[in-house]
Parts: C-alpha cells; sequence; structure tokens
C-alpha cells in the first residue's frame, strides 16, 4: 500500500466532501483491502501526516480539515467543512484556492464573528491566539 | 489556535483558563502563514512535510520570531 496513493485520496476526499473520508472509503477508491488502508493511516499518523481519533483507526484530523465537528465551519467552493482552528480554518481557503467564509466565535465569550477570504485576501476583525510554544504543538496536538 | 475578537478577551481566556498568553497574531497574519502552509495541496504526489529548517524560514519570512516560535 502506498501511503503517498493514501494521501493523495484522503485530501482530494477532503477537498472535494468537506471531511475526511472513512477508511472504508479510501479502501473502496483504491480498490484496496480496508485493513491496508488502516495500516497506512497510522504510519501516516506516525509521520505526523494525519491524527487518528483515540478509540477507532479513522482520521480525526487531516489538516487543515477535522473529521468532527469544531467551532470552525468553513464554506468554500460550495463545499462546507469543519477546521481544526482558526489557522486551519483560512488553511481551507489557501488549500482550495478560492473565496471563503468562515464562521466561528470568539473562544472567550462566544460572540459570534464571521471572516471572509474574498480574492486572496482575508477581510474581517479579530485575532488568533496560539497557547502553545511550537516545539510542544505535538505534545498533544489535538489540544493545541 | 483560537480565534478572540480582542486582546482584553485574550487576556481574560487565558486567566480563567490558567493558561499562559502565548503568541498572538493578527488575521492578516494567520492568512499568510495558511498560505504558506496549506497553499500547495497535500493531494499533490510531490507533496512533503516541510523540514525543520524549512519550518523555520517560513516563520521567520513572515516575523515570528523568538522563543515561542523554535522549534526542537
Amino acid at each position: 500500500m502506498d501511503d503517498r496513493e493514501v494521501r493523495r485520496v484522503v485530501y482530494e476526499m477532503a477537498m472535494r466532501g468537506g471531511s475526511p473520508p472513512l477508511a472504508r472509503d479510501v479502501a473502496r477508491v483504491l480498490t484496496a483491502a480496508e485493513d491496508d488502508v488502516v495500516d497506512s493511516f497510522r504510519r501516516l499518523a506516525e509521520a505526523h501526516i494525519f491524527v487518528l481519533q483515540k478509540d477507532a483507526p479513522e482520521i480525526l484530523m487531516a489538516a487543515p480539515y477535522s473529521a468532527v465537528p469544531t467551532p470552525f465551519v468553513v464554506h468554500a467552493g460550495g463545499v462546507t467543512s469543519y477546521a481544526n482552528c482558526i489557522w486551519d480554518a483560512l488553511g481551507i481557503a489557501a488549500m482550495l484556492h478560492g473565496n471563503a467564509h468562515v464562521h466561528t466565535s470568539c473562544a472567550d465569550c462566544g460572540t459570534a464573528y464571521e471572516i471572509r477570504v474574498a480574492n486572496e485576501k482575508v477581510v474581517g476583525e479579530g485575532l488568533a491566539h496560539f497557547s502553545i510554544p511550537a516545539r510542544q504543538w505535538w505534545n498533544d496536538i489535538v489540544f493545541t | 489556535m483560537l480565534f478572540f475578537r480582542s486582546e482584553e478577551h485574550i487576556d481574560h481566556w487565558c486567566t480563567t483558563w490558567r493558561m499562559p498568553r502565548g503568541a498572538v497574531l493578527t488575521l492578516e497574519t494567520c492568512w499568510r502563514l495558511a498560505q504558506a502552509w496549506f497553499g500547495a495541496p497535500r493531494s499533490a504526489p510531490e507533496w512533503r512535510r516541510r523540514t525543520v529548517e524549512e519550518t523555520r524560514a517560513v516563520f521567520a519570512e513572515l516575523g515570528l520570531v523568538g522563543e515561542f516560535w523554535e522549534l526542537p
């Protein structure tokens, strides 16, 4: 199983459908055994390409995409996605090279905010806060 | 990496949750970081993770310097 092919299919499906796919869906596309795809997911997770769910060999994060709902909803190219954080939300727009609307909220007070990407420029107010120093990001990437 | 409406809200959140105040980026800088990080499609066969040196260069290009942005 070529891990590059698995990565390619995962990202193509995420970009097209808005969410990282399940192993069985990748297996179907590659005409491969699901167990082989799961093994590939694990190798790609060890390489910090994906983050897997804690209790299941499925993708939790294929940055910038989240497989589960988050406070960062991105509408871009007719597709709605959840991003892992504000950086990733803008990352979805960057990856798709198109306009995007990011719906999120202030992590402190919950006030709703919309950020737009239009013609390669970001439009909106607010700030991004990185709590964890860069050298520690992968200590707990989900918390980061 | 969370979104906040203002510096005061960052301060309040850090106090409430007893978290250290880290690095604050404007949306413009965060967007430029996102472009640098995700602009190349990860579906491309030739895509690979950046090396530590390449990552340092991305950070430096965006003015993200100092102890917070140092890598192992």
